[in-house]
Order: structure tokens, then sequence, then C-alpha cells
């Protein structure tokens, strides 16, 4: 099972992307979250999770990506986006399930996201 | 010495009540689906479900004077049964979660990936057994 990491991309002019792989569960969802806390500290409001590599979420993975988009919303400029592959279906099930969809933007490949955000700008 | 039930997998296991245990619960549960003969996704849906339930009982219960809680696990009647007992009496989150609010999925969830949820909590503590039948 490959372990839980999280390799981090900033450009200068696009949304930092952040690509999660292996299992996100309560041990490690306190490191995501101090993840995404310090690339909004550092002022990159606008944040990119690919989960396509991610092989598990667990609720309180869950609750740090949705509380995320919901504070980034409320900026005038922030985002935090999602992209998994279709072909991950053990991700986009638990998202489905929870409801994931309805509070924050799931794309399947960078490319779309990127297209959406550079359209919406 | 473990008890063995019609599972081949041990019936009890005590696992120190820290989240870095909670990979080996989750192999736990595994192994239990598998020898009950769950398929894929319902064995990964049942295994999503102990995750969910062993983290509520580090997160909000209390564990025994070892600091351990207790899993154990049986096959009646066609059906996995799953219990997951620690010395706490947490409160059941509020359901459903408000918008914005990082907290309250996980029974929701394990709602919708076993056929039954169950909370008891008594003198002893608090016990969720998780149950799921074959297709």
């Amino acid at each position: 099972m490959p372990a839980f990491y999280i390799t981090e991309d900033v450009q200068p002019d696009g949304p930092v992307v952040l690509a999660v792989s292996g299992e996100i569960d309560f041990e490690v969802s306190p490191r995501l979250s101090d993840c995404i806390d310090g690339h909004i500290k550092a002022g990159h409001v606008r944040l990119m999770l690919d989960l396509s590599e991610a092989s598990f979420i667990d609720s309180t993975a869950i609750g740090v990506l949705a509380g995320a988009a919901m504070r980034l919303r409320k900026s005038s400029d922030g985002s935090l986006v999602l992209v998994c592959n279709v072909e991950n279906r053990k991700i986009m099930r638990i998202f489905e399930i929870a409801g994931l969809e309805s509070t924050v933007d799931v794309y399947h490949s960078r490319e779309e996201a990127f297209a959406d955000l550079a359209a919406a700008c | 010495m473990a008890v063995q039930t019609e599972l081949s997998v041990a019936a009890e296991l005590r696992m120190d009540a820290r989240a870095s245990e909670l990979a080996g619960a989750r192999r736990y549960a595994a192994e239990a689906a598998a020898a009950f003969g769950l398929e894929a996704d319902a064995g990964y849906d049942f295994v999503y479900a102990v995750n969910e339930a062993v983290t509520n009982a580090i997160r909000h219960g209390s564990p025994d004077e070892h600091g351990q809680i207790l899993l154990s696990v049986r096959a009646a009647e066609g059906r996995l049964v799953l219990s997951v007992h620690d010395r706490g009496n947490f409160a059941l989150p509020t359901w459903p979660p408000r918008a914005g609010r990082e907290g309250g999925r996980g029974f929701a969830l394990m709602e919708r990936l076993v056929d039954d949820v169950q909370v008891r909590v008594d003198r002893q503590g608090t016990t969720v057994t998780l149950t799921t039948a074959r297709m």
C-alpha cells in the first residue's frame, strides 16, 4: 500500500497543485490540514488537490477539504478544487456518498480543472 | 491465545487507541471481510465503516487501563458483525452537518456503507456495531 505523501507544485500565476497519494486517514489528515493552512497563510488562496493517486480518504480528511473550500470561497479570489481520475473508483465513490461534490468542484483531470479555472478568470 | 471463529480470523483485536494503529484496524476488517466472502466493493465499504468507527473511538472515546480499545468480529446468520468498544460515552454527533462544518460525517458514511449501525452506551462504555450481509 503506497504511503501518504503530498507533492506540492507552486506556479507563479496558477493555482498551487497538491498531489496527495496513499491512504488519508486520521493519522495523516492533520498533516493535510497543516499543508493547506500553510499555503493559505502564505497567500496561496487558489488550491488544486489531485487525489488520483490516493487509495483511501476518511471523513476527517473530507472534513478538512470541505472546510478549507468553504473558507477559501469566502475570500474574494480564493478557491479549492479537487481532481480525481474517474478510474479511481474508491475515492470517487466516497466523494459521491459523502456528498462532497455539492460543496467542492471535482474534476476528472488537471487539464479539465485548469481549463475551467482559466475560463473563470 | 486468540479465539478463532469460523471466519478464520481472530475473534478479537485489542489495539492501542492511537491514530497510528488505524491501518492495522483496516487490515483486520479486510481479513474478516475476505474470510466472510464479501465481494470487493462490499468489502471496501465494510472496511471503510470500521475505520470510521475506530476513528470515533480514538477521537471521542476512552481507552481501557492499558490504553486500548476492543474490536470483535463474528459471522451470524449470513451477516458479518463487527463491534468497536471503548470505555467512554461519547455523544453522537448531530446530523446533518451544518454547511462548512468539518465533522459529523462519520456516522452518516457508516450508515450508507453497511446494512446496519447500532450504538450502545452503557456503564461499560460505548459499543458501535456494524453489520453487513453477504449479497
